[in-house]
């Protein structure tokens, strides 16, 4: 392989670990707080709401139901708005943090629906505010859990990637399509699929690994 | 230190509503180890959780510490639930946080600043006996180590009261006494008022000083537990008090008839009670002496209920009418407790 197309590859990886990582961090700040509104409002949980549960369910539903290409274009005057375009990879955050944020909200509220209704209880015994128990019994105890959903957004975002590359958003994706598939560079497709395998397991690796070290359930 | 007026507790499910909670009263005096029982399902579950207010009764007052937490808005009844501790038979742990924290956590709820804390959360350690195990996490415990963090977390706020909600029910009987005698010593050391609700009687015996027997959501009997242990009046009381206690007459007189009147050349049943100092006193010798009458002991049996002896004996006196009209009288003067059950020929 000739130093550009492996200054290609490095630049292409940059890319999409940009996009990656701002729409995993920026989806995660809009996930977090929708998955506690989601799961405390819940029927029997500590601030029980049921229009409000309803109606942030249909919305979360209906955004993770639509396919993410479709959903990328739909959004492109939005995109245009916020970035000011609607190519590039920076744009490409856009979409990739709109299709994974409620699919962050719906991990953290399944992480958040395994702690023990009984250890709520004794919070509330205590006098705790239902604040306090988000912020001190929930997110806490879930942690572990949190960190693994994290880490299963981050992979399928690293897919999602991929497709915002082909409609010119940049990154592996990108260059998978551009050189590998449209100039019959079998090479090039061969080496972007292989950093995309090994990005996706050091990812999964270091999920695993945190989100070890913070489960202190099973010793 | 604790009055329930009324209060009563229904479940509306889509197969129709569940009383849970008869119109309930109830007072319970500061300093005591009040006990409730009853089976799965009685409601006593119920019960106790409107003492605290995690369940919020359909009617009635609840009353702790003078103050109505019926009457109280969301805030003011989070400042009163710190004055009253829980404890869980699941222990209700937090997995995430070491022993220490464990226990410091109602304290962060309070807003302490970390040196209060520290000076709250040692004594507690040295005093549920886990110094050592202060940095450990609750996976880490034993069920009996995990109820002591429960008991030390529930004790941080200085709380008056204590909730303990069938505490030991997930413990073995050994660790299930090493548990009540703390429990006991912090009632005595603190002057802390205990209510605690079991399913099992070798609990309540233990350490309460009275009981509340509940079943179908209303409490059926109430009063001392030499009463109760002594003259039990519902079937389930009975019920309870046979699972620990035999109160059975001995096979050989269960089918004989019993009579009401004298029967000459017979020889009259009873059963005595006792309790305290008189458990002490020559009983039987002085009712030979004293009066023309045989004393022979069918049944005997001494136990303690908390930490006074407590003593059961099964005895049948033979003699003339008038020795053993004077015998009763006798008996009756005593500080004991007497079941006349009747003459057998």
């Amino acid at each position: 392989m000739s130093p550009e197309i492996i200054n290609l590859l490095i630049k292409s990886f940059v890319e999409t670990c940009y996009m990656v990582a701002a729409s995993t961090i920026i989806s995660t700040l809009i996930g977090l707080p929708l998955g506690v509104i989601l799961t405390v409002t819940r029927k029997g949980h500590i601030l029980e709401n049921t229009p409000v549960n309803a109606i942030l369910g249909a919305v979360v539903n209906a955004t993770r139901s639509t396919p993410f290409i479709i959903l990328m274009v739909a959004i492109i005057p939005l995109t245009r708005m916020i970035v000011g375009s609607s190519i590039g990879t920076t744009a490409a955050i856009v979409p990739l943090t709109i299709s994974a944020a409620p699919f962050i909200a719906r991990i953290i509220e399944s992480s958040l629906l395994e702690i023990d209704h009984g250890v709520i209880e004794a919070a509330q015994a205590m006098g705790a505010s239902p604040l306090q128990i988000i912020n001190k019994v929930l997110l806490p105890e879930a942690l572990h859990s949190i960190v693994l959903g994290v880490t299963l957004a981050i992979i399928s975002l690293i897919g999602y990637s991929a497709m915002a590359g082909a409609l010119g958003g940049g990154g592996l994706g990108d260059l998978a399509i551009r050189y590998g598939y449209q100039r019959f560079r079998v090479d090039i497709m061969i080496a972007t699929v292989v950093v995309l395998i090994a990005q996706v397991q050091i990812v999964q690796s270091c999920g695993n690994y945190i989100s070890k070290k913070l489960n202190k359930n099973k010793l | 230190m604790i009055e329930l007026h009324n209060v009563e507790k229904t479940y509306h499910s889509k197969s129709g509503d569940i009383d849970a909670l008869h119109k309930t009263n109830l007072t319970i005096n500061a300093g005591e180890i009040f006990g409730v029982i009853g089976l799965s399902g009685a409601g006593k579950s119920t019960l106790i959780r409107c003492i605290n207010m995690l369940e919020v009764p359909t009617g009635g007052q609840v009353i702790v510490d003078g103050q109505d937490l019926t009457a109280m808005s969301e805030a003011e009844l989070r400042k009163a639930r710190q004055n009253i501790g829980m404890i869980f038979q699941h222990f209700n742990l937090l997995a995430s946080r070491t022993v220490y924290d464990n226990i410091a956590f109602p304290l962060e709820i309070q807003g302490l600043s970390k040196d209060e804390i520290r000076k709250k959360v040692e004594p507690l350690l040295e005093l549920v006996g886990l110094v050592d195990r202060r940095d450990h996490y609750p996976s880490q415990l034993s069920g009996g180590q995990k109820q002591r963090v429960g008991i030390a977390r529930a004790l941080a706020s200085s709380p008056k009261v204590l909730l303990c909600d069938e505490a030991t029910s997930a413990l073995d009987p050994q660790t299930t006494k090493s548990i009540l005698d703390l429990l006991k010593d912090i009632n005595k050391r603190m002057n802390l008022t205990i209510v605690m609700i079991t399913h099992q009687m070798q609990v309540v015996k233990e350490i309460c000083d009275r009981v509340a027997v509940i079943e179908n959501g209303d409490i059926i009997e109430e009063g001392t537990m030499f009463d109760l242990f002594t003259n039990p009046k519902t079937p389930t009381t009975k019920d309870f008090i046979k699972s620990i206690n035999n109160v059975e007459l001995p096979a050989i007189l269960k089918d004989v008839p019993l009579s009401k009147e004298y029967i000459e050349g017979g020889k009259l049943l009873i059963r005595l009670s006792f309790i305290g100092a008189s458990a002490g006193d020559p009983l039987i010798s002085s009712l030979v002496k004293k009066f023309d009458v045989d004393v022979n002991i069918l049944y005997g049996n001494i136990d303690s209920i908390k930490d006074t002896p407590y003593g059961t004996l099964l005895v049948e006196i033979s003699g003339v009418r008038t020795s053993i009209k004077a015998a009763l009288t006798y008996l009756h003067e005593r500080n004991l407790r007497m079941e006349v059950m009747g003459y057998v020929s």
